[in-house]
């Protein structure tokens, strides 16, 4: 199974945004260029610098993103299943967290980048529902005389039960954006939702775009994790809020070498009775010890631009989530 | 506040496998995803596991393979991890036997590679060879969906696994056994009292709990004491290099074996 090596990204959008772009990008080119001649030292600094970890394993740059890819491609069918296994359910709880600190209003704009299976862009979608529904419910209260347009409009239903938000989940990967299709469908998720297949570290769209980007779990599987911050910080609008939920360092001592035992021991375990995947899973849990600590990680946060960068530590440290605004 | 002793039981437990403090030791102490390229890895499927892991593995497999009888993935995972001490005795009893012994030399695969098809087809009526590739194309089976051999920690042992797998369907051939259910747990019982394998003897008792009322008195009343007979009176079915028997009348080796004739034929069996 060889990794793709050209990339083709089409946006299915409902509404308007129908822009296709067809986007092709060559391997070799963009990891090391050092912008200096190259002499024989730079040669051997230059073969170092492309190296990078994908679990404990040390892989050069171009293979990550095909690795990354074929662990995806294996997991996606037993993914949901497998999160429930692993984390007893919490994993769940740690989503809607993410979602009350996000506190979206009706007419939110979501990016949701490695949203793959869609946990979080059906959580976005139930929230602004319900708090459209809630809205109009107290409007209803609040004013009983609606004026005939109004009511007209509720008959004919034509009203925008998200009240204008929309949720676009971006993935690199086309096995799990099947998979968040075939659960949309299956749970009855339309309106306001669009897939896009497409690269963290090359996001297809525009500037300004998006009030709020999400990423859950899944920019330690990035090969260049500041460029994905970047194309954050490119694609949100002035205003704009990143929040990005992710495995993390543990506190407290105790619990780590527990969390240690249960990861190393029971977790690849899980992965080969249940989805018959040791080594992905394998990778899943030493990738997560590779992710840099919750202060690390918000200073690359702040120097891809970010500004009130916070963290919150959530269950002893295993995830945080992290939070920086662009203004 | 955990004792002294359980911390270092514990610790033993574990020790195989602890890829954050990196202790040198086996094999199996050297960080996992270091050896990517075979350097710790003792053949290149394996992976090094501790003893909690076999066990969870064990425990895991063995519902896992009730549950869904179509892992045959976790019946695998379920021998390799419970049979340490059985293949060890297997081994042994290889390396006592001439042919055996061979085999652990040479190291023979039966695979669609290593076998010459064509050859096998030329071959007269009757032969080991010509009944075996019948027998592959009447029940439309391959030699090569056995999965490799990944957590047995002792590479001639995980080779003794593997033979014990490909031969498996000669088994079939030689007692004359299709492969549904009902002739896969006779086949069980037979290689149970042959190997003695955890994971066979498992098969074995637990495989006919699936099966319908009347099935199982079929099994229980004739075909059982059959399997159970011959394989006592056979001797031990991994010492024969089959590949030098292709040409051997599938009769004459049942002679040679003790395999009698199956009780009934297959189809007089009732539906399981």
């Amino acid at each position: 199974m060889a990794a793709p090596s050209s990339f083709l990204l089409w946006s299915y959008y409902g509404h308007g945004w129908s822009r296709v772009m067809r986007y092709c990008r060559l391997p070799g080119l963009r990891s090391s260029w050092p912008g200096g001649p190259l002499g024989a030292r730079h040669l051997s600094q230059e073969k170092r610098a492309t190296e990078t970890h994908f679990g404990f394993e040390t892989v050069s740059e171009e293979e990550k993103g095909g690795k990354v890819y074929q662990v995806f491609e294996s997991v996606a069918k037993k993914y949901d299943v497998m999160n429930d296994m692993m984390s007893l359910g919490i994993h769940r709880i740690w989503k809607d967290l993410l979602l009350w600190k996000m506190r979206p209003f009706p007419g939110t704009q979501l990016l949701d980048v490695a949203g793959g299976t869609g946990d979080i862009a059906f959580r976005f979608l139930n929230y602004v529902q319900a708090q459209h529904q809630g809205k109009q419910k107290r409007q209803l209260r609040a004013q009983q005389n609606l004026s005939w347009e109004e009511i007209a409009k509720k008959y004919r239903n034509e009203e925008d039960s998200l009240g204008g938000s929309r949720v676009m989940v971006c993935d690199i990967n086309k096995e799990m954006l099947k998979i968040g299709k075939q659960k949309a469908r299956a749970q009855g998720y339309k309106a306001g939702l669009a897939w896009v297949l497409g690269d963290a570290e090359e996001l297809p769209f525009d500037d300004d775009k998006f009030d709020v980007y999400t990423i859950a779990f899944g920019i330690r599987n990035v090969t260049h994790i500041d460029r994905a911050l970047q194309e954050a910080h490119r694609v949100l609008k002035p205003g704009g809020r990143f929040l990005c939920l992710e495995f993390s360092q543990v506190n407290n001592p105790l619990i780590s070498r527990l969390y240690d035992l249960y990861s190393f021991q029971v977790i690849p375990v899980l992965g080969e009775v249940i989805a018959g995947d040791w080594k992905s899973y394998q990778y899943l849990v030493e990738s997560i010890r590779q992710f840099p600590s919750q202060e690390e990680f918000k200073e690359m946060i702040e120097d891809a631009g970010f500004q009130k960068v916070t963290y919150e530590s959530l269950t002893s440290g295993i995830v945080a989530i992290h939070s920086g605004f662009k203004l | 506040m955990v004792p002294a002793a359980m911390a270092t039981l514990l610790r033993r437990a574990l020790r195989p496998l602890r890829p954050l403090q990196g202790r040198p030791g086996p094999a199996a102490g050297v960080p996992l995803r270091a050896a990517s390229h075979g350097a710790g890895l003792l053949y290149p499927e394996h992976i090094p596991t501790s003893l909690l892991q076999k066990a969870l593995l064990a425990a895991g497999s063995a519902g896992m393979a009730l549950y869904n009888p179509y892992r045959h993935d976790m019946v695998a995972v379920l021998g390799e991890t419970t049979g340490r001490r059985t293949l060890k005795v297997l081994r042994d009893q290889m390396r006592r036997d001439p042919e055996g012994s061979q085999i652990l030399q040479e190291r023979p695969r039966i695979s669609l590679s290593t076998l010459d098809l064509g050859k096998l087809q030329s071959l007269p009526e009757g032969s080991l060879g010509r009944e075996y590739l019948r027998f592959l194309d009447v029940n439309r089976v391959s030699p090569d969906t056995r999965a490799p051999t990944r957590f047995v920690d002792d590479e001639e042992l995980a080779y003794v696994i593997q033979r014990y797998r490909e031969v498996h369907d000669m088994l079939h051939t030689l007692l004359g056994m299709p492969t549904n259910i009902l002739g896969e747990i006779v086949v069980k019982w037979f290689e149970a009292v042959q190997t003695g394998l955890p994971m066979c003897i498992l098969g074995a008792l637990f495989g006919p709990i699936r099966l319908s009322a009347q099935s199982l008195r079929v099994l229980v009343s004739e075909l059982i004491p059959w399997a159970v007979q011959n394989g006592r009176r056979a001797p031990c079915v991994l010492n024969l290099y089959y590949e030098r028997r292709w040409e051997q009348p599938l009769r004459a080796l049942r002679e040679e074996l003790g395999i009698t004739d199956p009780p009934c034929t297959s189809t007089a069996w009732p539906r399981p």
